[in-house]
């Protein structure tokens, strides 16, 4: 008995995952076609070109060994940014739930500074040509400072990416442990029956400051575009994944998309209490949060300007005085 | 203002960027000299696009070497031409008919609202705001299409020669009509735009502040153009130049030098541009537009200044049997490349690109002649 | 036709190369793909600045000596399968800068594009219009979804 009840929820989790991850590689192109596009006054692409398309024409490419002093951790960087946010997605199903230290917050806020980390690692190990490399005699005879050190634009990027752990991600957090302070328990199980039996945390005062500081998180983990300093166009280009080519690029592009769609649905666990499952018609509204999310972050980065330093201080000291200022209500 | 100091003299590293970067329409490299990502020094190296055009001037017709000015630079390519046919007219006395000169306004006023569009499309765009950029693009083919009608191509036009415009250029009165109905369309796009951009207190505040240039250092550094109108100083060649003796406008100004005064100035003085262009349009006068009836003779070194989108523009070449002698040009963007430079300092390297956007950087032209100094 | 080629005709990555041209080039193509009128995404064309991510490098102007060097690099950088595309007449043969001297050649020169990499497509024009460089780029499709 114990062991059909495993194999079926196995199965099911793998339904439910697969069933995620189709739509999800959807959202790129809504963002681009509908939001941007629209806003834009031009047709803009087809809905499969960026999200679907763009990768399984990456995975027909020469893999072209990346210039990078450890090329083996560089390459496998991708891979472990996408088993973390699959590992994410199978911590909020209700599956898991059977398994408390997988589906508890913390493991949440472990994964995602995995996440984080990776970035700086990418940064930092690669080396494009865009920059240092590119050869021109700028340092000859009469040039300035012929004896600094010079740095390729990733390396600007890792550090940035750096003290965005080290600030840049508290909204996130700080709104990931609202819904704990009215449940009482770090474990998802217990937050989702709390929000059953007590109808959704977002409804409440604490919940809804809460959900704008976890829409301000969800731009800066995203890197959309206010939020996009680690992978600016106008300094660091692509920033971290400037070497990524083929298939390891092609990854990359599919984990954005599967990380807006797992944080969506993240949000609707904790915050309005429904758990992903194919089983239920209520995966239809795990898929409305996200898009409502996809839909609010595109109009947000369409009408932004990158932000620097000088911006992006403020901007997160506010979100996280307001997910403090959550927690606080949350609590008394 | 306080001249702008670095913070310390620290540098940590060195970022080189370019020569192909996104926020760059042209080659060029930039050493950015940074302490905790904020630029203490920029060395702007250019040089890239030298393709040596003086030297092929150097013994060409002078019909020839006229056109072949044009090709100096993509954005500002009228006026090329216009100042390069200006100084041999000079220096032979080519009367040249009032028609011609209006026609020749019009074209060069036209020519500075493209100009003016792609500053503010590439300024929106560095700072990544591509909504704004798209809606100053959308407004830059209104231009674009007016301009392939008066001259029959994109870019490179041709439209004045020596003695007047060609004649292919000339206006007739649909073409007249069609300008008057795309001013007014363009009118009010632009109102709609600088509206927008004036309140959206977000982008104005990413940009106010940023790669500020004082009026005294922008003296100091020989700034020409609107980059220099945009400290302040309210200094412009077609106030003097006789082409603009029967049109009325206004020399704008705006106080800061930042990267928001330069972005407001061009919208403004765009305004001011399709002012002209609506006088040109209700006053031109009647008659032929290329005066043939001139005789060539050797002439000393005849010189010309008029006023581009970027600034000042200097021809000067000698003519020997109807040949280019000495040939000289220099561009405003030559003058403008020390005020790139110390608009950099200070900022963050974010900001370092939009710093040199924002002198409106045209390298094509800038790289022609390069000295070298043998020690 | 394979999912190979489907999917590279749905989605294509360009990369613009400005090599000392006159910048008129530069801005008609930036123009084509940024500009709504024009709108190069619409026919899944889009724009990139990275040369890992490319299939296809535009190249613009006649190669001046300092840039003969980053061309090649960036180049080598594009994975296979990748094309180039040579735009306006300096790509295609030097232009006014290489030529006007008659027999004598242009020291500053070092283009076309063609002595330097293998050039599959040329798009003609002083500058290009953005039609053609949109109808080079597609006329490049069939080369672009049967290479390997």
């Amino acid at each position: 008995m114990f062991e059909t009840t495993v194999i079926n929820s196995i199965i099911a989790l793998i339904i439910t995952v697969v069933v995620c991850f189709l739509i999800s590689t959807l959202l790129p192109g809504i963002e681009r076609k509908y939001v941007h596009a629209r806003i834009q006054q031009r047709i803009g692409p087809p809905v499969t070109s960026p999200g679907i398309m763009a990768p399984i024409k990456f995975l027909f490419k020469e893999n072209i060994e990346p210039s990078s002093p450890v090329p083996g951790l560089y390459k496998a960087l991708p891979v472990i940014c996408f088993f973390v946010v699959l590992s994410i997605l199978i911590a909020i199903t209700p599956y898991a739930f059977a398994i408390p230290a997988l589906s508890s917050l913390v493991a949440i806020v472990g994964l995602l500074k995995v996440e984080e980390i990776c970035y700086v690692l990418m940064g930092s190990l690669s080396k494009s040509i865009m920059s240092v490399r590119m050869p021109f005699p700028d340092r000859v005879k009469g040039a300035a400072h012929l004896n600094t050190t010079r740095s390729f634009i990733e390396d600007i990027s890792a550090k940035r990416s750096l003290r965005m752990i080290t600030y840049g991600s508290f909204p996130l957090y700080l709104a990931l442990f609202a819904p704990v302070t009215a449940a009482r328990s770090i474990f998802l199980n217990d937050i989702v029956s709390y929000q059953q039996a007590h109808g959704p945390f977002l409804f409440t005062v604490a919940g809804g400051i809460a959900a704008i500081v976890f829409f301000i998180g969800y731009m800066i983990i995203l890197n959309e575009y206010p939020f996009s300093i680690i992978k600016a166009k106008c300094d660091v280009i692509e920033g971290p994944y400037m070497e990524y080519a083929s298939k390891y690029r092609s990854i990359v592009f599919i984990t954005r998309g599967f990380l807006m769609f797992t944080l969506g649905v993240l949000f609707s666990v904790l915050f309005i209490g429904i758990p992903p499952t194919v089983f239920s018609p209520t995966i239809l509204l795990n898929i409305v949060v996200v898009l409502i999310f996809v839909l609010m972050m595109g109009i947000f980065s369409a009408f932004t300007p990158v932000f620097t330093n000088r911006q992006l201080l403020p901007t997160i000291l506010a979100s996280t005085l307001l997910g403090i200022l959550a927690i606080v209500l949350g609590l008394l | 203002m306080e001249e702008k100091v670095p913070r310390s003299n620290i540098i940590e590293t060195e970022i080189p960027l370019g020569t192909v970067h996104p926020a760059a329409l042209e080659p060029y490299r930039v050493r950015l000299f940074v302490e905790d990502e904020i630029v203490q020094e920029a060395e702007i190296t250019i040089g890239v696009n030298h393709r040596g055009i003086e030297r092929i001037m150097e013994g060409l017709p002078v019909e020839k070497a006229n056109s072949l000015t044009e090709k100096i630079c993509g954005i500002c390519s009228n006026s090329h031409i216009w100042n390069s046919c200006r100084t041999a007219e000079m220096g032979l006395g080519i009367e040249i008919p009032e028609r011609a000169l209006y026609i020749r306004v019009i074209m060069g006023e036209l020519e500075r609202l493209h100009s003016h569009f792609l500053y503010l499309a590439h300024g929106c765009e560095t700072v990544a705001h591509e909504t704004f950029s798209m809606r100053v693009f959308y407004l830059r083919e209104i231009v674009m299409e007016l301009l392939a009608m008066i001259g029959g191509n994109r870019v490179q036009y041709g439209c004045s020669v020596l003695g007047g415009v060609r004649p292919r250029c000339d206006l007739d009165e649909a073409k007249l009509q069609r300008l008057k109905e795309d001013m007014d369309k363009l009118e009010a796009g632009l109102t709609d735009f600088a509206q927008r951009f004036m309140a959206d207190s977000i982008l104005i505040s990413r940009v106010t502040g940023v790669g500020a240039l004082p009026a005294k250092q922008a003296i100091r550094l020989a700034v020409t153009g609107p980059s220099l109108r945009a400290t302040g100083v309210a200094r412009d060649l077609r106030t003097t130049m006789f082409e603009y003796d029967d049109f009325d406008f206004n020399v704008i100004t705006q106080p800061d030098g930042d990267v928001k005064s330069n972005l407001l100035m061009r919208a403004l003085e765009s305004f001011e541009s399709i002012k002209i262009i609506r006088q040109a349009i209700a006053n031109i006068p009647e008659g032929k537009v290329v005066n043939r009836d001139w005789e060539m003779f050797d002439t000393d070194i005849n010189e010309s200044y008029i006023e581009v989108p970027r600034g000042t523009l200097y021809h000067s070449y000698a003519l020997e049997s109807g040949r280019v002698r000495h040939c000289i040009i220099r561009t405003p963007s030559m003058a403008n490349i020390g005020a790139m430079q110390y608009a950099c300092i200070g900022d963050h390297v974010t900001d370092a690109q939009l710093c040199i956007v924002q002198c409106d950087p045209c390298f094509t032209c800038t790289d022609r002649a390069i000295e070298i100094i043998r020690r | 036709m394979g999912i190979k080629s489907f999917s590279r005709a749905r989605a294509i990555h360009i990369m613009l190369v400005y090599t000392g041209g006159c910048n008129g080039c530069d801005i008609e193509i930036v123009n084509t793909v940024l500009s709504p009128r024009f709108d190069a995404e619409q026919y899944k064309v889009f724009l990139t600045w990275n040369p890992r991510e490319a299939d296809v490098l535009v190249v613009t102007g006649p190669v001046t000596h300092l840039n003969r060097k980053p061309l090649e690099a960036i180049y080598e950088a594009i994975p296979d399968p990748k094309l180039v595309v040579a735009a306006g007449s300096c790509a295609l043969m030097g232009g006014v800068y290489k030529n006007i001297h008659g027999d004598i050649p242009s020291e500053e020169i070092e283009g076309p594009v063609e002595n330097i990499i293998p050039v599959a497509a040329k798009v003609p024009g002083c500058a290009v219009r953005p039609q053609d460089v949109l109808a080079g780029v597609v006329s490049l499709l069939p080369t672009l979804l049967d290479a390997d």
